[in-house]
């Protein structure tokens, strides 16, 4: 074995803030081969980003490193003075971010970016600098690099600025790169090709990879070795076949269990941590009935730029704005039964929440209907049924900060009169013990909740307007992996309960398979394929649908 | 985190680490509470003409007055105890600054609300009336109300609100418009509450943070400006004199050295400016994100 180029030993982070000191790194060890990818993997507050940025000596106050050593090549890099410091980073060991649309500066060129970064550490010639940075834009796949140094970071879409920060990273061929969840925030095919590139980078250039995600299957396909992070420690590390075949530690094999993939549809997913049992499953769900329920027929919508009056004086002038309209539904025609749970699945930008929403009764379909029994849920630009309840993505932003949570969910039925005020406090009670929350939870305000408390919060609300049918949209997409189970276990139960008519978007195809009877596929603002969930995911007939399921990096423990 | 954790326990917690501005608070409250009880606390009544004499006009801090009185920070041209006349000069600067913020707070906010949730033509209309109203100064406009509604108490609140809306509105505009976008703003629509509830119970407690940071630095405002009209003629009548009066009534004797008439009306009302812009300061800083620990 060579000498590791990374050797970290005893690393412990602490901050130092108004409630105490909290120890977000503990005791952090491992070692790292030139060339060798090591998957650093754990929830949210696990203390893998910390662990990264201390590499670095990036820790801003009141964090500090309080012990260990860190040595790059054989020196010691904790307690080195800061100039030293940067004389380092980006040249012998360098980053990536997570947010490509953050990382670079929206006022600069991509090609006055890489030269600086390039000659904060090397002495070179414009033309030098220029053809080094064409050549690194080249290897990291953006077409025509030549053009690509003149364009600012605005005109290109994520995946290709996340390339961009890649060729940075790549810039003075360090021996150590830390790459801090960098695919989290695109698109599946495009994380696939990024995951793909990074493999081949790695090989040519012989340099050694930390690779920060909380998603095991990313980390699985690309990395040599895994370290799982817990609460501030890496509790279990080895090579990857191995900690995925047989964890040793407890929490590992949860984290395993807990991903939709890995269990029969439909079947409730193992969750690591405590739960209340909730309720009482029924057997089997009632067979849906060959109804239309919810129908959307022929909808589009449009959305129109809103033009200021200076654009309108400019647009009169002749100078056209460049703004144009979006057409992000698209003919949509569809229909689901009643008790049926309808999975639509889609990338960003695909029409799957505009639908979404013109099914909720938020949105009004620029032409088309959607009915429900028959009856338009919009009339007049307002809902017009409360029988449509909606759950959305981000439980941190929808709950009112400002008010209690019980209020919260006790507000629309009052409103409604569905409800007297005297009943409103044995009612909300008797929804939180239904989503799993402690009834007198309900005299807190949403600060005081984890996302998946505040997302059973938003469950309930929605629940407590008794309605028939729940639009989800990405309800689970901001939860980390264990808590996703949970809540995606609560729609299973609470829909068999309460024979609910779900519609479940995600742009997580694992967990829509997990939980839908039929699914749709969108794309680009019309839905190219549906049919039920087994069906598409086995014998996909659309090209799209093909290509967003080769793209889903896959943990496949059943080899043998 | 514990139950007792609440957000106001917590911005109190963090406002008590400012010694400066806890001492501002201090002295905010206690003016407030001497200005209120001036008719207690005041050791003459500056509006009971018996006790008067004209022999005790323009006296130095000190002197003790044909009543027997001394006089702390001396006597004003009338005879009056400026100490007394100091405390109810107070009274009415601060009862004026808080009712022109107050109806200011109440109108500008309902207009920014409005047009920020409305949107449209009335957004429209609202937005560009306030533009208009920004690029105009505020004392050039309460000038004018003044010299058209005359003088007295009410006249000058209005004068004063005319002038100061427009900030209340822009700033509750700018948060609405941000709070509109929110999740939790479209799931109240989505279930469907009634546009009122959506409003009153979900977008305006969301938009107070700002609106209150304004509505400090307001009063302050409403309580200078007013001076600055008094001080120019155009406040109050001479029988409800405010400390800009005070300050008016002193000028001319400035030059003969008899400086108190108009310094100390003058300290009082910087004193009290300051210690609520220093409050009003520590405020925003705790209620700005990009600002915070």
């Amino acid at each position: 074995m060579s000498e590791p180029v990374l050797e970290v030993q005893g690393l412990s982070t602490h901050f130092f803030t108004r409630q105490g000191e909290i120890p977000a790194v503990r005791d952090v060890s491992f070692s790292l081969q030139p060339g060798e990818v090591l998957g650093l993997v754990g929830e949210s507050g696990s203390g893998k980003s910390v662990t990264g940025f201390s590499l670095l000596g990036l820790v801003d106050a009141p964090g500090r490193i309080v012990a260990g050593s860190v040595k790059l090549d054989g020196q010691e890099l904790v307690g080195l003075a800061e100039p030293e410091l940067r004389a380092l980073r980006g040249r012998d060991i360098s980053m990536i971010f997570q947010d490509p649309i953050a990382t670079l500066n929206p006022m600069l060129s991509i090609g006055d970016q890489m030269r600086m970064a390039l000659l904060a550490h090397e002495k070179r010639s414009l033309q030098e600098a220029n053809k080094k940075c064409v050549d690194l834009l080249r290897r990291v796949g953006i077409t025509e690099p030549e053009a690509g140094l003149r364009a600012y970071p605005h005109e290109y879409s994520g995946g290709m600025r996340q390339r961009v920060a890649i060729a940075i990273a790549l810039l003075h061929n360090p021996s150590v790169i830390i790459a801090d969840e960098p695919t989290t925030a695109l698109d599946v095919s495009i994380q696939a090709q990024i995951l793909n590139e990074m493999r081949e980078l790695v090989r040519e250039t012989g340099t050694a990879l930390i690779w920060i995600s909380h998603d095991l299957a990313v980390v699985a396909s690309l990395a040599d070795r895994i370290a799982v992070m817990y609460r501030g420690e890496i509790i279990e590390t080895g090579p990857t076949f191995d900690v995925l075949r047989a964890p040793k530690q407890e929490y590992t094999a949860n984290l395993l269990a807990a991903l939709p993939a890995n269990t029969e549809p439909g079947q409730l997913l193992a969750q690591g941590g405590v739960v209340r049992s909730v309720l009482n499953v029924p057997e089997m769900p009632a067979p849906p009935e060959n109804d239309h329920f919810l129908s959307v027929s022929g909808a589009n919508r449009v959305f129109f730029p809103s033009i200021s009056l200076g654009e309108k004086i400019a647009g009169l002038m002749g100078a056209g704005s460049g703004r144009r309209s979006t057409h992000a539904v698209k003919n949509v025609t569809l229909r689901v039964a009643r008790g049926e749970t309808l999975g639509l699945v889609g990338e960003s930008g695909s029409g799957k929440s505009t639908l979404g929403r013109l099914m909720a009764g938020i949105l009004a379909p620029t032409s088309g209907q959607v009915l429900l029994d028959d009856a338009p849920v919009m009339q007049e630009g307002k809902k017009a049924t409360l029988r449509i309840q909606t759950i959305f993505q981000d439980p941190f932003a929808s709950l009112n900060p400002r008010m209690k949570v019980g209020r919260a969910v006790s507000e629309g039925a009052l409103a409604h009169n569905l409800l007297s005020p005297s009943e409103a406090s044995a009612y909300v009670k008797s929804w939180f013990e239904k989503v799993g929350l402690e009834p007198e939870w309900a005299e807190r305000y949403p600060h005081q909740f984890s996302g998946g408390q505040r997302q059973r919060v938003a469950i309930a609300r929605a629940l407590a307007m008794q309605p028939e049918v729940l639009i989800c949209d990405e309800p689970v997409a901001s939860l980390d992996v264990s808590i996703q189970a949970q809540i995606i276990n609560l729609f299973l139960e609470l829909q068999r309960s309460l024979g609910l008519t779900m519609v479940f978007i995600s742009h997580d195809l694992s967990v829509v398979r997990h939980v839908s009877d039929r699914v749709a596929v969108m794309y680009l603002g019309e839905i190219v394929e549906l049919g039920p969930a087994e069906e598409i995911y086995k014998a996909p007939k659309h090209d799209y649908t093909m290509r967003l399921l080769n793209a889903v990096p896959v943990l496949d423990l059943k080899v043998d | 985190m514990s139950d007792r954790n609440t957000p106001l326990r917590v911005f109190w917690a963090e406002f008590r680490e400012n010694k400066m501005a806890v001492f501002a608070l201090i002295v905010v409250v206690v003016m407030m509470f001497l200005a209120l009880f001036a008719s207690v606390v005041s050791p003459h009544d500056p509006y009971d003409l018996a006790s008067l004499s004209l022999l005790d006009s323009r006296r130095p801090p000190g002197f003790v007055g044909t009543g027997g009185y001394t006089h702390i920070l001396g006597t004003d041209p009338q005879g009056r105890d400026l100490l007394s006349a100091i405390l109810y000069g107070l009274r009415i600067s601060i009862q004026i600054g808080l009712a022109a913020g107050f109806v200011s707070l109440t109108i500008g906010t309902s207009l920014g609300i409005l047009a920020a949730y409305v949107g449209g033509r009335v957004e429209a209309l609202i937005m560009r009336l306030v533009d208009l109203q920004l690029s105009f100064p505020a004392i050039l406009l309460a000038l004018v109300i003044v010299a058209l509604l005359g003088q007295g108490k009410a006249q000058l609140i209005g004068a004063l609100v005319a002038a100061q809306y427009a900030y209340f509105a822009r700033t509750a505009y700018g948060a609405a418009k941000a709070e509109r976008g929110k999740d939790y703003i479209e799931a109240a629509v989505a279930t469907p509450l009634p546009t009122r509830l959506v409003v009153l119970r979900h977008l305006l407690p969301n938009c107070m943070p700002p609106l209150i940071v304004v509505a400090t630095v307001q009063i302050a405002n409403s309580i200078s400006l007013e001076a600055t009209l008094s001080f120019l003629g155009l406040g109050l009548p001479v029988t409800e004199p405010s400390l800009g009066m005070l300050i008016s009534n002193g000028f001319p004797y400035m030059m003969s050295g008899r400086y108190w008439i108009s310094v100390y009306p003058g300290i009082a009302l910087i004193i009290l400016i300051v210690s609520i812009n220093v409050v009003g300061d520590q405020i925003r800083d705790q209620l700005n994100p990009r600002l915070r620990k």
